[in-house]
């Protein structure tokens, strides 16, 4: 009897064929037999595995307290899995006391031990969920195995230990990072090393201001945007020499952290920012500014109004609308500007975060009466008409409505006739067929002197 | 002659299709390693981290709409409820003449705005920007039709303000954590990501309700379930495979994450490509190797977009057809890049195995089908060897079939039900004939308009995402 290959010689490209027809077969039925099989076996470690937690909850106290030994599970790897998950979860939602007991069980099983050799000594996947696991331990001790793995070679185990460092979240683990960041040059893409920086140094801000000082140009964008997210109102001359830096991005960086912490300094620090040459450095301070929420700092903010950049603009009209009890000023203080743009962007705010809709509402108040109508006299000017005709056909208040037509039959805005008409023709009691007759009236001798009336026939 | 040239045809299309099997073959098991690559590195971010990150960078959702109202709805609500920190959707209504600017309007209380629409990559005529007075995150823009996809997407990139953008299809439900799970390799890769895809599967047969998935299911229809293989192995094998070297050519026009100031410097989308995914990255590698940039294009095989795909024959059809006239459309324009060494590995592996193993694929199939059948006829080819090698051929696609399913299963698991997988499996059996003869036709019609001259995008049939009721 021929041989395999003896056979394929004899077949010749037939041969060939044939065996490549009988491995593909083969590499089918491997195929979906793995397939299969990982399905059943998937299947049945899950089951076992949960019928284990279920009895390691049940005698979860006694392996706490250590009445159960840990002997008898730290050398079960399926045991001893199950425990420090549970574990780890328990301990990430635990307050302070109860967490104690805890990490005491963490330290005297000698499971953090066993964590921190392998987070040590391990390769690839097991080394990444040992560092994982540290992490989330929230222990000092670990702090010196995670920062030895910041310099490790392979960039997902660099990554990782950031990470872990982050979860613990003690300024020590931010010193920890900083150290290996300037010292080192630790090379990790900046998303995780803030996130971490920003969990260490969040108790403690003042833990990145010796490290900005001695950053270079490269860590030090990274380090002003993570104090731009944390800073305190006692670091406001760390942030004025912030604001001055050569670097844009700090700049923008120290903008926002003065928006934040609301230093002292901050007004005069973000006068000079909102006229920064970078673009984005002016949008944070207009950000800033409004977060600020400082009567003082209209006049900025209405010159950013003006400014060159459409996302400075927008970000300064959604600064300016904070200021409420100010809109009607600020809206005469644009006008006068003559920046069409700029009255664009605030009206087209204003009518966004219902700003139109509160100055309609004034008009009934009599204190505040005269500086609304003046305001939205200035934003029909600018060409919005349709919340007022809304407020007018639609509004809750009659008194309101009768203020309205008040409004619109002294804005001289003749284009309304039409739309008026309309409204008259779907009115629904002769009290508002009423009123918007004597509106076309008035709109339309609004010209003539000595024909107009205030008194609305209501 | 005539019995040389068969042969000789013969031997050609024999090495075809052993090269191009064989490149699939690669991929695969390449696609195995990439996939525990990422699996590792998404084993240590924790997404609720990221999602609670003020660092995250804003996104703007980028979602073109033409006469869209049995889905749009649905839709912008799912991807408002999208968990990231940052978010901007800005809808583009391109000239739609169904109900789906006023159903916006009604849903979301759109407040038409006078905000400055600045016209950077040029656009058709803009009628209006609308704002929503209840959600802040929401913009949209309503257009003249400009004829395409690519006039409405640039339309959404002039008004985006994030420094991120995500085109995603107005008739796709991107999962929950979609961006999240696109965005964080992009945030922790030390490559500089400049753009990434997401996987898109098939949503027929899946329970969906209020704009979200509720139940991944196999759909019932045989041509449905097609594509669901078809799906699988396009992502998670080629392109996974592709853009472990970067090398990917196409990234979804359904769901994926580019650099907005990079999509502006290359002019946004060409408005009269028919594949304006492919043309755009194509695009994006000619750009940035002449500029001589690092950069990484890459796939995240996570994040899904569930889509609708066409449920008969005739739909799928002129999908198919537009497909090819889109790759011939962009691999034309780009010419200029085969063998240029400027564009590296781009012109000289990826541009040729489009051309060749991809574009031509259809003519060279059709090719292969009469000389083969002519050579069996006339006696050239043995017909015990036409027999094994068709043989060989099946069952070594069919492999491949089963692999992205086993790829599917041992990373993702979406398809939790035993019946489905095993649909799956019964599937990859199946689908080498008719459906891969039909797709040959297809796309040889493609071919044939767009030599033509019709470069028209042809009609969609779409269900809609009603909820459907759940299969048991």
């Amino acid at each position: 009897m021929p041989s395999a290959s003896n056979l394929a010689l004899l077949l010749g490209p037939a041969g060939m064929v044939l065996g490549a027809i009988v491995a593909s077969m083969v590499g089918i039925c491997l195929l979906v037999a793995f397939i299969l099989a990982r399905r059943a076996l998937r299947h049945r470690r899950f089951r076992q595995r949960e019928e284990r937690a279920l009895a390691i909850r049940g005698s979860w106290e006694a392996i706490v307290s250590g009445k159960i030994p840990p002997e008898r599970w730290r050398f079960h790897p399926i045991d001893r899995e199950i425990i420090q998950s549970i574990l780890l979860d328990a301990l990430e939602v635990a307050a302070p006391e109860q967490a104690e007991p805890l990490r005491r069980c963490l330290r005297r099983s000698g499971l953090l031990d066993a964590v921190i050799y392998e987070a040590r000594h391990l390769r690839g996947w097991g080394r990444n969920n040992a560092l994982l696991a540290l992490g989330r331990t929230r222990v000092p001790e670990a702090i010196p195995a995670l920062a030895e793995c910041l310099s490790d070679s392979d960039d997902v185990l660099r990554q990782d230990a950031a990470r872990a460092l982050g979860r613990i979240g003690m300024p020590q683990a931010g010193v920890a990072l900083l150290e290996a960041l300037i010292g080192e040059d630790l090379h990790i893409p900046p998303a995780p090393l803030q996130n971490a920086l920003l969990n260490c140094c969040r108790a403690e801000p003042r833990v990145l201001i010796p490290f900005l000082r001695r950053a270079n140009d490269r860590v030090r964008p990274v380090l002003a945007r993570v104090l731009g997210e944390i800073a305190t109102a006692d670091l406001g001359d760390d942030l004025l020499l912030l604001a001055a830096d050569p670097l844009p991005e700090v700049r923008a960086s120290a903008a926002r952290a003065m928006g934040r912490a609301k230093p002292k300094s901050a007004l005069p620090a973000l006068a000079g920012l909102a006229s920064d040459p970078e673009w984005f450095v002016r949008l944070r301070a207009a950000v800033a500014l409004g977060e600020l929420n400082d009567p003082l700092g209209i006049p900025l903010l209405i010159a950013a109004l003006c400014d060159a950049n459409r996302f400075v603009r927008l970000r300064s009209a959604a600064a300016l609308a904070r200021h409420e009890e100010h809109l009607g000023e600020i809206l005469g203080l644009v006008r006068r500007t003559g920046d069409r743009y700029a009255m664009q962007a605030l009206i087209s705010e204003l009518e966004r975060s219902g700003g139109i809709l509160k100055l309609i509402n004034a008009l009934v108040d009599p204190q505040q009466r005269e500086i609304s109508r003046e305001a939205l006299l200035d934003t029909l000017r600018a060409g919005t008409q349709r919340l007022l005709l809304d407020a007018l056909a639609h509004h809750g208040n009659w008194r309101v409505r009768l203020s309205v037509a008040r409004l619109l039959a002294r804005s001289d805005e003749r284009d309304l006739a039409p739309e008026i008409e309309r409204l008259a023709g779907a009115s629904r009691s002769p009290r508002e067929q009423r009123v918007m007759r004597w509106l076309l009236h008035q709109l339309r001798t609004g010209g003539a002197a000595g024909q107009r009336t205030e008194r609305v026939p209501a | 002659m005539i019995f040389h040239f068969l042969t000789t045809s013969n031997h050609v299309l024999f090495v075809y299709y052993l090269i191009s099997n064989f490149v699939y073959l690669f991929l695969l098991i390449l696609a195995f390693f990439s996939s525990a690559h990422h699996q590792r590195r998404r084993a240590s971010t924790r997404l609720e981290r990221l999602k609670a990150s003020p660092l995250a960078p804003p996104i703007a959702l980028l979602v073109p709409a033409h006469n869209e109202e049995k889905t749009i709805v649905p839709s912008v609500r799912s991807l408002l409820l999208l968990d990231y920190p940052e978010l901007e959707v800005v809808v583009v209504n391109d000239g739609s003449t169904d109900d789906t600017l006023p159903a916006l309007i009604r849903s979301f209380r759109l407040l038409r705005t006078d905000l400055l629409y600045v016209s950077e990559v040029p656009t058709a005529t803009v009628r209006g920007v609308y704002m929503s007075q209840i959600e802040p995150r929401l913009l949209v823009v309503d257009k003249e039709p400009g004829g395409s996809k690519a006039d409405a997407v640039n339309a959404a990139l002039n008004a985006a303000s994030s420094p991120f953008i995500c085109v995603v299809d107005a008739d796709a439900i991107l999962e929950r954590d979609a961006l999240l799970r696109i965005m964080a390799p992009v945030l922790t890769d030390t490559r500089p990501i400049v753009a990434a895809g997401g996987i898109v599967r098939v949503v027929n047969g899946s329970r969906i309700e209020a704009g979200e998935l509720r139940s991944v299911r196999l759909p019932r229809r045989p041509v449905e379930i097609l594509q669901v293989i078809e799906y699988l192995r396009a992502f998670l094998i080629g392109r996974e495979g592709w853009a472990h070297f970067n090398m990917l050519m196409i990234i979804s026009g359904a769901f994926g994450v580019f650099r907005r100031d990079l999509v502006r410097k290359v002019g946004g989308y060409r408005a009269n490509a028919l594949g304006e995914d492919l043309d755009l990255v194509t695009r994006l590698h000619r750009y940035l190797r002449e500029q001589k940039s690092d950069y990484h294009i890459s796939f995240v095989p996570d994040p899904v977009c569930w889509t609708e795909v066409p449920s008969n024959l005739r739909s799928l059809g002129r999908q198919r057809a537009r497909w090819q006239k889109g790759l011939l459309d962009v691999l034309w324009k780009n010419r200029d890049m085969l063998f240029r060494p400027r564009y590296g590995r781009i012109g000289f592996l990826a541009m040729p195995y489009h051309w060749i193993f991809e574009l031509l694929a259809p003519v060279i199939e059709l090719l292969g089908y009469s000389t083969i059948i002519i050579a069996a006829i006339v006696g050239v080819l043995s017909r015990e060897f036409f027999l094994q090698f068709l043989l060989f051929g099946y069952a070594f696609a069919t492999m491949i079939s089963i692999g992205s399913v086993l790829q599917e299963e041992i990373t993702y698991r979406r398809y939790n039900d035993w019946r489905d997988v095993a649909k799956l499996l019964l599937f990859c059996f199946l689908e080498h004939f008719p459906y891969r003869q039909l797709q040959m036709i297809w796309r040889l019609q493609g071919f044939w308009q767009f030599l033509r001259g019709d470069v028209s995008w042809g009609k969609m049939d779409r269900v809609g995402f009603e909820p459907r009721p759940a299969r048991n």
